[in-house]
Order: C-alpha cells, then sequence, then structure tokens
C-alpha cells in the first residue's frame, strides 16, 4: 500500500510533510492492482509536476482512463525503494497488441533505474500475456525517456499532433453543404467503415469504452462526401474521426468541421493523437485549431 | 483590499504564489481543481484569476470558457499559469480569452511586476527587488 511519497522537497503534492529518502535501496517492481486509485493518481501528478505538458487527473478521472484504454492493472506496475513508490507505468492490453503509459518516475529519484525497471517489467508482462507488439507514444522533446525506449529496442512510427480550438462559431464555409446530424447508433455504425491506423487512444474500442458518441455527414454540391465521429461530454467535444468516402479530404474536412462547430459553437474541442500525415489535418488548422503539442509513437516488436 | 484567485493544484507553486504576492497587500484565495475554483470565482468575484492550465479535474482551456460565462466574471482578468513553449501559451492565452499568461516556473522577483501590470496594488509600491 501507498504511505508515503518521496520527495526533496518533502511535501507531498498538497503538502503534507514527508520524509526525504536517504540512501534508498534499489528499487522492485510490483503490481499497480495492490493500489488504490486515489493512491496510483497522487504518485503520477507528483511525478509529472515538473513536465511541460503534466496532464495532471483526479482518482475519478484516472478510473475513466483506465476503462477507456484496457489498461490491465495487474500487468501495470508501481516502482518502490524502501517500500515507498517512486514510480509507476501502466499498461493496456487489446489481443496480440499492448500499449505503456503514464510512466513516470518522481523527480528526485530519476536516474536510478526505476524507468528501465518499470518498463522492463511491462515488456515482460506483455510477452507474458502473448503480445506480440507493443507501442508507446513519448512527448516531443521528452529526450531522457525517448533514449531510454530507443534503447530498450522502440523504433519511431510516426508523429502524432494534440490539437484545440476554443469555442466560437466558424466562420461562413468556403463551399456550400449539406449536414446530417445522426445519433450514437449511426456513428458506431460509421466506425465498422473505417479505414487508417489510429493511435491507441482513437482506436475504436477507446471510443466504444469512452462512449457519448455522435456523428454528422456532409455533402458538397460537387457530391464530395464523408463523415465525422465524435464524442460530446458537457464541456467538450473530443476523440474527432473524420473520414472522407469521395472528393478532397480538404474540402470535405473543412465542411463537416464547419457543421460540427455550427452545431456546437460553445463546446471546447481538443483532438489527441490525431497522426500528422492525416488528410484532414489541413482543415483542423483553417477550423481554428491549435497545435498545443506533439508525440512521437514508437512500436517494438517482440 | 484587492482579491486574487489562484487555481493551481501544485501545493508549492500555491505556496510560492501566495508569499510572493502577500506582501504587496493582495487578498489571495486558493482553489485546488477547476471545480472548486469556478465556485469560488463566482462566489467572490475576484479582481483577477490565476490560472494554472493543467488540473486534475477540467482542462484549464475548458474552464476559462466556464469562468467567462459567468455574469460578472466576463472580463475579470484571468492570467494563464503555464510551462508550455512561449510562442504555444501566448497563441493559447489569446485563442481561449485569456488576459494573458505568465511562464511557469514562476520567477518570485518579477512576479509581482507582472501582476502589478493586470491590477496594480493599492497605494505605493516598490517593486525593485
Amino acid at each position: 500500500m501507498l504511505t508515503e511519497l518521496a520527495t526533496v522537497e518533502t511535501t507531498s503534492k498538497r503538502g503534507e510533510v514527508i520524509s526525504p529518502l536517504l540512501d534508498a535501496s534499489p528499487p522492485r517492481v510490483v503490481s499497480a492492482a495492490d493500489f488504490t486509485f486515489a493512491e496510483l493518481v497522487a504518485l503520477y501528478n507528483q511525478a509529472r509536476t515538473d513536465y511541460i505538458v503534466p496532464m495532471p487527473m483526479n482518482a475519478a478521472r484516472l478510473r475513466e482512463y483506465v476503462n477507456a484504454y484496457d489498461i490491465d492493472l495487474r500487468a501495470s506496475a508501481v516502482a518502490q525503494e524502501d517500500d515507498r513508490p517512486v514510480g509507476l507505468a501502466m499498461l493496456g492490453v487489446r489481443g496480440p497488441r499492448s500499449w505503456i503509459t503514464r510512466l513516470g518516475i518522481l523527480p528526485t529519484r530519476r536516474r536510478s533505474g526505476a524507468g528501465q525497471l518499470l518498463m522492463e517489467h511491462l515488456l515482460a508482462n506483455s510477452q507474458q500475456l502473448g503480445v506480440q507488439v507493443v507501442q508507446l507514444e513519448v512527448i516531443q522533446n521528452n529526450h531522457p525517456a525517448h533514449r531510454m525506449f530507443r534503447k530498450l529496442g522502440f523504433t519511431e512510427t510516426r508523429e502524432l499532433l494534440v490539437l484545440r480550438r476554443p469555442p466560437g462559431r466558424p466562420e461562413s464555409p468556403t463551399q456550400p453543404y449539406t449536414a446530417t446530424h445522426l445519433g450514437p447508433e449511426e456513428a458506431a455504425a460509421y466506425l465498422t467503415q473505417r479505414r487508417g491506423f489510429p493511435s491507441w487512444l482513437d482506436e475504436t474500442p477507446s471510443l466504444h469504452n469512452a462512449g457519448h458518441l455522435l456523428a454528422l455527414r456532409v455533402t458538397l454540391e460537387s457530391g464530395a462526401w464523408g463523415w465525422l465521429v465524435y464524442r460530446q461530454t458537457i464541456f467538450q467535444l473530443g476523440s474527432l474521426v473524420l473520414q472522407t468516402e469521395q472528393g478532397d479530404p480538404a474540402e470535405v474536412g473543412q465542411a463537416l468541421l464547419h457543421a460540427l462547430h455550427t452545431r456546437h459553437p460553445a463546446l471546447d474541442t481538443k483532438s489527441e493523437n490525431l497522426p500528422a500525415a492525416d488528410p484532414h489535418v489541413a482543415a483542423l488548422y483553417t477550423l481554428g485549431y491549435i497545435e498545443t503539442f506533439r508525440r512521437i509513437e514508437m512500436h517494438l516488436a517482440l | 483590499m484587492l482579491t486574487i484567485l489562484l487555481i493551481e493544484d501544485y501545493a508549492d507553486n500555491a505556496r510560492l504564489v501566495m508569499r510572493t504576492l502577500q506582501p504587496y497587500g493582495y487578498r489571495i484565495l486558493h482553489a485546488w481543481d477547476g471545480e472548486s475554483g469556478l465556485h469560488m470565482a463566482v462566489s467572490e468575484q475576484p479582481d483577477l484569476i490565476l490560472l494554472d492550465l493543467g488540473l486534475p479535474d477540467v482542462e484549464g482551456q475548458t474552464l476559462v470558457g466556464l469562468i467567462r460565462n459567468q455574469p460578472g466574471l466576463e472580463s475579470v482578468p484571468l492570467v494563464a499559469l503555464t510551462a508550455w513553449p512561449p510562442d504555444t501559451a501566448r497563441q493559447m492565452a489569446e485563442a481561449y480569452g485569456c488576459t494573458g499568461y505568465i511562464s511557469k516556473p514562476i520567477d518570485p522577483r518579477e512576479f509581482p511586476a507582472l501582476i502589478a501590470g493586470y491590477i496594480p496594488p493599492l497605494g505605493t509600491t516598490d517593486f525593485a527587488h
């Protein structure tokens, strides 16, 4: 069980006084399933406080994350030194593929070997589960982590974009179109026709697990058409899946996004891990999306 | 007394902000997450909001919109605190309706003058350090 978090500042994230680790024994790894969500999220948040993009969570959000991305907590791991948690890494599993995520080591315990130990543990767990390919993403310019993944044998597959668009009604479309707004059943039907290779976050199981899916279809005067599946929560749109069935993806994409934001002008939008080579990227920028950061996707065949 | 609402989930940063600004006569309120920050913004109607863009329950950008939609808070100075590179931070702050942004880590020598640029403290204050 998690009792204390180690830090040189001698305070936890919420300011409780705790003792620093001195002459800690070598790290060892235990299953993340031995910890509560509150304990895991406290460790995760503290491990990422100095990140450019810290992405903190609370226990409820971590629970949603575990559910949406098929995280196997028994196969996920916490690194400990002197029985105190110093880092964690989570493993998502989908058939012959696994996904390493939420890797973080307390700032004061880095370079202790805990990160590599966690990675090796998750790779061994993947092998035991019959996984053939392990994948992960690293934030661009996180050089220490990137180097470690390369050292472990991972190779880069592509760049992924994290984009946001603030609320607001879009300007007039460049081309007239007709839009049909559709419900969850049609969204599910469109996803069965999906092409391409989405990132783990946007794979169809992730979308179904997270729920709240809607869809829309647009047709341009030229006959070009396409569809968009998206997730709508109370404050945000996200998990955008754009597909052009006929015509230029830049034009169809603009019409799809125009229809989306005309219908939901008050909602913030986040598109996470869209492949940089996706043919609809130009349309996203045209409709006011801003790149917040990039990730590099990496794979390792076991 | 001018009131600043700080929405920040990291204790060390919160302490640093409070320790740095309190000598200048500001009243500092602190919320740990977006939900409590929104409630405090509505109930306290602060003169300035300092908002960490990375919060555990709701993303900072989303929270900006929620705050801006509250009566009386449409034009309150709202300053984002972020470790993003300056270009991204500026673009994000402008797009989401923030009044400005301040880069993390906060430099306590410069921070009071930056805040005074949004709401000068009452009375005469020397920002030279």
